[in-house]
């Protein structure tokens, strides 16, 4: 019955998805996190339900830890968030880890598969993700990034990275319309590629040729990006003759293409190879031809409330990435006919960071600071409430690159990971950059994801996890619990190593049982006890 | 990012009735979240199936075997070749004289004939005859593999449910198996290096009640992390860490020393021989689906001899194959394919190869519910056509999963969409089904 209630109140505000009254927007003084707040705790009283509790502090620390910088927290780290008594340690710690040159990289790890989501997976286009590192690291706003990738200045080396995104899809433009929708806009016109969009009356092949015809130009000239000052997109309608596609973004809004959509005479197509052929023996970058379509579609994507699509989008993909899920989901299909969760949030959250410079950071820590954010994991009822209330806090298995530095983390001695903030931030980044290599046998999650037993199988008898985590050499966990006296102290260590935290009772009893049966050989006995510690639940997911 | 569409157009070959009915219904129950495979939550059911469990043996003709030199000989005519065609135990079935022992069983299998598959290259033609259709953007079909691995795997199966081996280094990259949307758990095993898979082994530092004990300390942990915490993904992991030992002690499966020296001796001794003895091993094991990749037969210079030396290998194993499971009770519950990404040619080139051709070739079909000595379609007197009973790759599949008692239509739901096996308004062949 409840949640019958729930889903009417889910139709109703979704219907009534008009444009946010001035009152929901969020005023200077009113943080992100209020405004996140008000909103889920609505729609939770909507429907009835009773949140799940605030996670402890060793929970939330692991949590930021690996959403913020991409790893666990070591135990040093733990324990000082754990003892601290100052009231604002969590903003301290966020402003920490968000300001860490370890939020740059794995932020742009992300960025990095979001932009190539099927692509070679093996380390990804190390040229994008630079420049993303980069971006993230001077916080540029997300406008920016955009106009950067679309529009690349090739002649500055730091920035030539941006290009490769439409460079890995010149062959096929097709392809690049639908990526560039997909990542930029949230928008997946593949199905009006055949024909107009069956659930969303405002796509149409139109909108998908029109698309395209913002792109179609691009093509690589000597390993750089060009573009050609003319050329038209000619698509065969499901009714009537073939015709000529409009530029036209998915609002409706058309550019005026001028006399580029005629066909050029032998003159413009003669001065034109010149030029690109100048370039290409140059080894420069092609220069954009006076009228530039890409160029056009930037400024109409931005333009007014066509910046909706470009703001929501991003919004949307932020949320996914701390909550588990969107606020629309699937993250490709933003529009009218797949309402969000809460529209009103998510129509506050895009007005304000466009207002703000499309400030990532800023959303970020707004998004992380929020007590929807902060909820446990555990939900103590039979019941669970809808995932869409964000009521719990959703498990997220982590990402191969997550997984395979806290795996680094654990195995490595916590005695030699305190000390200088900058010495410990060094030897971190030395361990992630070591793990990067057994990230590539782990599986990118996707939504709905599953782990193989192929990765169960490489746990159990991969030479690679016993040679990269559980030897004794000096300077691991291990080599510090061998030397340890009592196999209980031995135990406790482990776990806190591992998992954060020290072991119940009943675990305890069982981990100790287990290394006293093998009494003699100790080692061996705590080398299996770090394995199923980091085989675990508790270990593969950010919960 | 998943990119996951979900239009429910009928050009996607997806039925909007269906999709708005179950989106309407999925509301009620509040189960139309966008991204949750509902289909995928409780597999559980398919233990009603141990008994009448079918599996399925595909012998992957990679690179495109001759459909001439194989199922549909021409004889006499300028595309004909120099092979002759001989007669078969089937009235009027006249198969290439390559192939003498199986014209002696073709009772126990379909040819079909009439394959137009459309599709010409080696990498998406293999993919169209694995899936039985082209992927749309943003969604990954699964492969007939991973369909029959879900419907007739079991839960806490001990055997892997998939079993894919590629020695041969070409071709491989173009059609690895592929579970696509149902996801990593019904991801094939792979064997491409040797016939034994990677990590079933236990490492030598570690004895077996050791092993054994600490996946028990495993468990004990999870058990505990997951009170008051349900997910699917959760699941997936505990299940994959219970599947372990099982998978490990089907070791002995992929060893064929464990077959008496008379058995190895009938199937032969090339690796091809030896992978389909192993992959009878794991059919017998309840193992549901097992390809044996054999390649590579794209002949586009000296096709005959090529055939001439592959043709018979295929002909002896095959015979030996269908013989041994006939023996063993095994002809009604196991199925064998011969399927490749495509036929060649008719015509023949100036290096005496045949080239990729798509439209007008044949696979077989042997064992389950498939009419035995069954002809399904025809070629016109040179092969360049078909000019009876035309069959595509959705079709075939379908027709695959009818013979093994699988509804085609059946759907899977990516959140509120219905994703049948094969695309809406393509069935089954009923003449070649018992």
């Amino acid at each position: 019955m409840l949640r019958l209630r729930l889903f009417a109140a889910l139709v109703l505000s979704a219907c009534m998805a008009e444009p946010a009254a001035a009152e929901d927007i969020p005023q200077p003084r009113e943080p992100i996190a209020l405004v996140i707040d008000r909103h889920i705790a609505a729609a939770i009283a909507t429907a009835e339900v009773i949140p799940a509790t605030q996670a402890d502090d060793a929970t939330l620390i692991r949590r930021l830890t690996l959403d913020l910088v991409g790893r666990i927290p070591t135990t040093a780290e733990v324990e000082s968030y754990v003892n601290s008594t100052d009231p604002d340690k969590r903003g301290k710690l966020v402003d920490r880890l968000i300001n860490s040159p370890g939020y740059a990289r794995h932020q742009a790890t992300l960025f990095e598969v979001m932009f190539n989501p099927a692509g070679d997976r093996r380390g990804g286009n190390a040229a994008l993700r630079q420049y993303l590192a980069d971006a993230v690291q001077e916080n540029k706003s997300w406008d920016r990034v955009f106009r950067e990738m679309l529009l690349p200045d090739q002649s500055d080396t730091k920035l030539k990275g941006a290009a490769e995104f439409l460079r890995a899809r010149v062959a096929d433009a097709d392809k690049m319309t639908i990526d560039v929708s997909v990542a930029f806009f949230g928008v997946n016109v593949s199905c009006a590629q055949c024909h107009h969009h069956p659930n969303v009356e405002e796509w149409t092949q139109d909108h998908f040729y029109g698309m395209k015809a913002f792109l179609a130009r691009t093509f690589d000239n000597g390993g750089f990006l060009g573009e050609r000052g003319y050329g038209t997109v000619k698509f065969k309608p499901t009714k009537g003759p073939e015709r000529v596609a409009k530029m036209m973004f998915f609002t409706g809004t058309t550019v005026d293409t001028g006399a580029t959509s005629a066909e050029p005479n032998a003159d413009m197509v003669k001065k034109e190879k010149e030029v690109l052929d100048k370039a290409k023996a140059g080894k420069t970058p092609p220069p954009l031809p006076g009228f530039s379509a890409r160029t056009q579609l930037v400024e109409v994507a931005l333009r007014d409330a066509n910046a909706d699509y470009f703001a929501k989008n991003i919004v949307n993909r932020m949320w996914h990435r701390y909550f588990g899920s969107g606020l629309v989901n699937p993250l490709d299909q933003l529009h009218s006919e797949n309402p969000a969760s809460h529209p009103e949030l998510l129509e506050s959250l895009a007005r304000d960071l466009a207002q703000n410079r499309y400030d990532l950071k800023r959303l970020t820590r707004g998004l992380v600071m929020s007590q929807a954010y902060s909820r446990s994991s555990k939900y103590d009822s039979t019941s669970l409430p809808d995932s869409r209330l964000f009521a719990v806090a959703q498990l997220k298995p982590m990402t191969p690159q997550q997984l395979a530095t806290s795996l680094k983390i654990a195995a490595t001695d916590p005695a030699t990971l305190t000390g200088k903030p900058e010495e410990v931030e060094k030897k971190l980044e030395q361990l992630e950059s070591a793990a990067r290599g057994f990230a590539n046998l782990i599986a990118q999650p996707t939504d709905n994801f599953q782990v193989g037993v192929g990765e169960a199988l490489l746990f159990s008898n991969g030479d690679r996890v016993f040679k990269d985590f559980l030897t004794e050499n000096s300077g691991t966990t291990l080599a510090r619990a061998k030397a340890m006296k009592e196999p209980r102290q031995a135990v406790e260590f482990l776990v806190r190593t591992a998992l954060g935290r020290s072991p119940t009772d009943d675990e305890t009893t069982a981990l100790l049982a287990y290394v006293e049966k093998r009494s003699g050989r100790e080692a061996e006995a705590y080398r299996q006890v770090l394995w199923a510690l980091i085989t675990s639940p508790e270990f593969r997911f950010s919960y | 990012m998943p990119r996951i569409s979900f239009c429910g157009s009928a050009d996607h070959a997806v039925n909007r009735r269906a999709f708005l009915g179950s989106a309407a219904a999925g509301g009620v129950s509040l189960a139309a979240d966008m991204t949750a495979i509902n289909a995928l939550a409780a597999p559980a059911v398919n233990g009603a199936l141990k008994n009448n469990q079918k599996r399925v043996i595909l012998l992957w003709l990679a690179g495109g075997a001759s459909q001439l030199e194989t199922w549909d000989p021409k004889p006499g005519a300028s595309t004909g070749g120099p092979f002759r065609a001989i007669p078969t135990d089937v009235p009027g079935l006249h198969i290439s004289e390559l192939m003498p022992k199986m014209a002696s069983r073709m009772k126990t299998t379909c040819v079909i004939r009439g394959l137009n598959t459309k599709n010409g290259d080696h990498g998406s033609g293999a993919q169209l005859m694995m899936r039985g259709r082209r992927d749309e953007a943003g969604l990954k079909y699964p492969d007939m593999g991973a369909v029959i691995a879900r419907e007739m795997g079991l839960l806490e199966s001990k055997v892997p449910d998939y079993v894919a081996f590629y020695t041969q280094t070409e071709g491989r990259g173009f059609a690895p198996g592929d579970s696509g949307f149902l996801g990593a758990r019904y991801a094939p095993m792979e064997l491409t290096t040797n016939n034994v898979p990677e990590f079933v082994r236990k490492l030598d530092g570690i004895s077996e009640l050791d092993h054994e004990e600490r996946a028990g300390l495993r468990t004990l942990l999870s058990k505990e992390f997951a009170r008051g915490r349900s997910s699917e993904t959760l699941s997936s992991q505990n299940e994959a860490y219970q599947r372990v030992r099982g998978i490990m002690a089907s070791e002995k499966l992929f060893d064929i020393s464990q077959e008496s020296q008379k058995v190895r001796d009938r199937y032969g001794p090339t690796q091809f021989a030896e992978q389909v003895l192993i992959a009878r091993r794991l059919v017998e094991a309840g193992v549901p689906f097992v390809r044996v990749a054999r390649a590579w037969w794209d002949s586009h210079g000296q096709n005959f001899e090529t055939h001439q030396e592959m043709v018979p290998e295929l002909d002896h194993i095959m015979a030996t194959l269908l013989d041994d499971l006939a023996e063993r009770g095994l002809a009604d519950d196991v199925m064998v394919l011969t399927l490749a990404e495509f036929g060649r040619t008719p015509g023949i080139n100036a290096s005496l190869g045949r080239d990729h051709f798509a439209s007008a070739w044949s696979m077989t079909i042997s064992g389950c519910g498939i009419k035995g000595g069954s002809v399904y379609g025809k070629t016109d007197a040179k092969g360049n056509k078909v000019t009876h009973e035309e069959v595509d790759a959705g079709t075939l599949l379908a027709t695959i999963y009818a013979a093994l008692g699988i509804n085609p239509h059946k759907n899977y739901y990516l959140g509120a969409r219905p994703l049948p096996l094969v695309n809406p308004g393509i069935d089954a062949i009923q003449a070649v089904l018992k």
